[in-house]
């Protein structure tokens, strides 16, 4: 029976993520005019994929795993209708297509999460829960700090604080040294600063960049910038100096649309790829993995290799939940998280998440549209940009369409600092989602007023 | 604020275009490279067991069963081998780790079709599953012809068609039964003559005179006059520091190269050889591929060259009568001779024919396919007449057959263990090349090889005719 149903279940998952994806074009279309069916139908439909797809792994976890998987996957559901309940009302104009697109991958995380080590997942639903805490506190939060556009100075500080700290002070995981360790008497707390910096950075540009900007504004940030990104160079940190890079080459074009200035940026961090590449052996070692990991199976090329058997051994369907071997992928949990996926839930599936990072693009790009004002504007472009660029980076690592570098699959991976960070930035895009919403009918009214 | 937009829709489409490339290389991963990828031996999948199916069959060339699941009443399911030891090098066995086809042929056995419909049938029916069947291309009754004429010798025969590389049979003896394998697995382990080692494509011995269609290659291409040498041979002669003896001190008279290899003349190779020179017959045998790498569905060890371009002659004379650190392996010495029958063309040997599937359709048709041209086919031609001489006249006359002209070549190879082995490679009708065999007898200290060697192919013969 089991064996039946896990088979079936390989294409119930395909077709569900299909039909995420199909809701929300409905979604879309409705609102750019056009009607292929009724949103409201579209966004509970979305819902009902992820309560589906959730039950249905879950059920197939126990089976195959024990009733624990079932005690979890009641908290994972008590979690997803708590999240659904309290945002709904808390974004109450916010966008349904950001909430069920983070909420799907959440749920995607915390199903294969399970299925590789069980305390992980345990450990992620408690950082979720976290997580969703701040989301919605956000809102009063951003209401109590009103001028966060005049803080630059502080974020700079901040940031290049951070960094130095995790210079001195850093521990090395996996390679670099992205970790600080905070300690309070007996307790002690691990954690990612570049996640923090994130923020920092994002803020920091955005404030900047609202202005007019000339050259004094131009010079400060790319130097400013430029000093970070080569800061996580040095820590071996090559996939937040890449990120790092992106956001501040997007921004900078999007607030002074000079397509000169976007090529010549490019064009400098090519040169310094070239040189990083010289000067670096970790560097080599990456690119050498990537160009021909056949070459080093054993040791540099074993991850890639590995990721490459677990993605295509069982065609696009995938071997089925529980039978394929993602174990034999080095760290499988939080890196090659999506090659795991793709063996078991297959490459359709795969592609269906990648889609549904583009339905997050589009909704954040929107949002950016919407903003009345230039500094929100600023901000959401930054969120969307990084989440995107940086799921492009990990995917694109595992299928060797680029060199890897160690960065997490936002709100699917494993880890604390990373989860809470990706939810923060979904908060914040709901949150500039809600303020246009408010200045619209604000605008609204107005003009009733006038009229 | 309109260019920000505008500059903002670029952004967009920017990432938007990446992640559609993403999308693009994910398909052409799995549409393109996968059959390059998944076949490395590294990908541990290859060895995944899936317990909640019947294990696919391994058939022979006309279907008969050579290894299935077989399932009890009560459920428990056993893998049962009928032949036993008889195909047992080819099959492998499954319950101690996985070997032989078992192994290399794992993930066919476990694919199940229309996965979705076979499993809601067997919740209704209650059947398992069962995996895709392998055909091969080995004749059972050719088989237990081979273990029937080694009757218990140490050894191997290996039966090919020269023109595709088909291999018809394929047995080493001693050898092992996979129905029993866990019982037997210690003694097997310890055993003396290492039973688990399939001495056709793993064990390696020198060629013996085997050899000189080699050195006679080598002289065919390299000495223009090699039709008009002759040498007086008074049964031994001493090369700089060697002495080289024909068969019992056997003086030959003035042979040309026909009666040489007929008589199996020592002596006249090894001048021959001194002529040739290591550095020329160094580069014959890598044309004849006796240094390169290849490979087959059952693990093979590679030949052992121990010529080197700047040699001594002692080593060049011994190589070139098949005594030096050469070594080589039944299945290659197979593959040479089926060349030699099919005008210079070397094949591929290949053991699976095709993937059966329930609905008994087939596919992965194996096409042969060539491995290289180790002579001109005119060289082939004079090669293969005088290998005629052979056995009409000469030392292989035990390989005659009945009203079929049999071609080929003998070999005693003196080595460390004992008394000599036993060499013939041959093919027959020597017309119209049908069959190619390699048979190898261990330490029997006579040319007993020959006769088991013309029985393999009239029984060969008999079978490809039915």
């Amino acid at each position: 029976m089991m064996e039946f149903l896990i088979v079936l279940s390989r294409y119930l998952f395909i077709g569900g993520i299909g039909l995420f994806l199909w809701s929300g074009i409905v979604y879309i279309a409705y609102e750019q005019g056009g009607f292929l069916g009724s949103p409201v139908t579209a966004v509970s439909l979305q819902k009902g994929i992820v309560i589906g797809m959730h039950l249905l792994a879950f059920l197939i976890l126990t089976a195959r795993t024990g009733f624990a998987a079932a005690g979890f996957g009641l908290a994972g559901l008590i979690f997803l209708l708590i999240a659904w309940w309290m945002l709904d009302h808390i974004y109450y104009d916010g966008c349904p297509l950001l909430i069920n697109g983070m909420l799907f991958l959440m749920d995607v995380g915390l199903i294969f999460l399970w299925r590789l080590e069980p305390p992980l997942a345990q450990r992620q639903l408690i950082w979720m829960t976290l997580g969703l805490t701040c989301i919605c506190l956000l809102p009063y939060i951003m209401k109590i700090i009103p001028h966060t556009e005049k803080l630059e100075w502080l974020y700079v500080v901040l940031i290049y604080g951070l960094l130095l700290a995790t210079h001195f002070f850093g521990e090395e995981k996996g390679g670099s040294v992205n970790w600080l360790t905070l300690k309070f008497r007996t307790y002690s707390f691990t954690f990612q600063p570049s996640e923090i910096e994130k923020f920092l950075f994002i803020f920091y540009l955005a404030s900047v960049f609202r202005k007019r900007v000339g050259w004094r504004e131009f010079l400060q940030t790319a130097i400013l910038s430029a000093g970070i990104i080569l800061l996580l160079v040095l820590q071996k940190d090559l996939g937040s100096a890449l990120i790092f890079f992106m956001t501040y080459m997007v921004l900078l074009y999007v607030s002074t649309s000079s397509e000169l200035l976007f090529f010549l940026g490019m064009g400098t961090a090519s040169a310094a790829a070239v040189l990083a590449y010289r000067l670096f052996s970790h560097v080599q070692v990456r690119v050498a993995a990537w160009k021909n990991p056949w070459a080093d199976i054993d040791t540099g090329g074993y991850q890639i290799v590995n990721s490459l058997f677990a993605i295509t051994t069982w065609g696009f369907f995938g071997s089925g939940l529980t039978k394929g071997m993602p174990e034999t992928i080095p760290v499988v949990e939080s890196d090659c998280i999506f090659a795991a996926i793709c063996e078991e839930f297959g490459s359709f599936f795969g592609l269906g998440l990648i889609g549904i990072f583009l339905m997050i693009l589009y909704r954040g790009v929107r949002v950016a549209l919407d903003s009345a004002r230039k500094y929100h504007s600023l901000i959401a472009m930054g969120v969307t940009v990084l989440l995107t660029f940086q799921a492009f980076l990990i995917i694109g690592g595992v299928i060797k369409l680029i060199p890897l570098t160690g960065v997490t699959l936002p709100l699917v991976s494993y880890g604390g600092s990373s989860i809470l960070s990706s939810m923060i930035m979904f908060g914040i895009l709901q949150w500039i989602c809600v303020l246009c919403e408010e200045d619209a009918r604000e605008k609204e009214e107005r003009d009733r007023i006038y009229e | 604020m309109s260019k920000t937009k505008r500059s903002i829709r670029r952004v967009f489409w920017f990432l938007a275009l990446v992640l559609f490339v993403s999308m693009g290389y994910l398909v052409k991963l799995v549409v393109v490279d996968r059959d390059s990828i998944v076949t490395s031996s590294y990908n541990r999948r290859l060895n995944y067991v899936d317990e909640s199916i019947q294990r696919g069959d391994i058939l022979d060339e006309n279907g008969i069963v050579l290894a299935e699941d077989l399932i009890a009443a009560d459920g428990t399911k056993t893998r049962s081998y009928p032949y036993g030891r008889t195909a047992g090098h080819i099959t492998g066995y499954s319950d101690k780790g996985k070997s032989g086809i078992e192994a290399s042929e794992n993930f066919v056995l476990n694919t199940v079709d229309h996965n979705l419909l076979q499993r809601g049938k067997a919740l209704f029916t209650g059947e398992l599953p069962k995996g895709n069947s392998v055909v091969l291309t080995v004749d059972i009754t050719l088989q237990e012809k081979a273990a029937q004429l080694l009757d218990g010798a140490n050894g191997a025969i290996v039966v090919m068609e020269p023109s595709t590389g088909r291999i018809l049979a394929l047995y080493g003896y001693p050898d092992y039964d996979p129905n029993t394998i866990l019982e037997d697995w210690d003694a097997l382990q310890t055993a003396q003559d290492s039973p688990l080692l399939n001495r056709v494509t793993q064990g390696l011995y020198p060629p013996g005179s085997t050899f000189k269609m080699v050195t006679a290659l080598a002289a065919m291409e390299y000495l223009e006059d090699w039709e008009n040498f002759t040498y007086d041979c008074t049964g031994e002669a001493s090369f700089t520091d060697k002495e080289i003896h024909c068969y019992n001190n056997r003086a030959h008279g003035t042979v040309d190269m026909a009666e040489a290899l007929a008589t199996s003349c020592n002596c006249y190779f090894a001048a021959l050889a001194e002529k040739i020179g290591a550095e020329n017959l160094l580069k014959t045998m890598e044309e004849v591929g006796m240094t390169a790498v290849y490979g087959m569905e059952l693990p093979v060890s590679l030949n052992k060259v121990g010529l080197t371009a700047d040699a001594a002659d002692n080593e060049l004379v011994e190589t070139s009568i098949g005594q030096g650190k050469t070594v080589v392996t039944p299945l290659y010495m197979a593959m040479l001779i089926s060349a030699v029958a099919n005008d210079g063309i070397m094949m591929q040997p290949y053991l699976v024919d095709h993937v059966l599937h329930a609905d008994d359709s087939t596919s992965d048709t194996t096409l042969p396919s060539q491995l290289r041209q180790i002579c001109t086919v005119q060289e082939a031609e004079i090669l293969q007449n005088m290998l005629q001489g052979v056995v009409e006249s000469g030392t292989g006359t035990g390989a005659q057959v009945e009203g079929v002209t049999v071609a080929g070549k003998t070999g005693t190879a003196e080595n460390a263990t004992g008394n000599d082995h036993s060499w013939f490679v041959g093919f027959a009708p020597a017309e119209d090349p049908q069959v190619a065999v390699a048979v190898l007898v261990e330490n029997i200290g006579d040319g007993s090889a020959s006769g088991i060697a013309g029985q393999m192919i009239a029984a060969a013969l008999e079978t490809e005719q039915k």
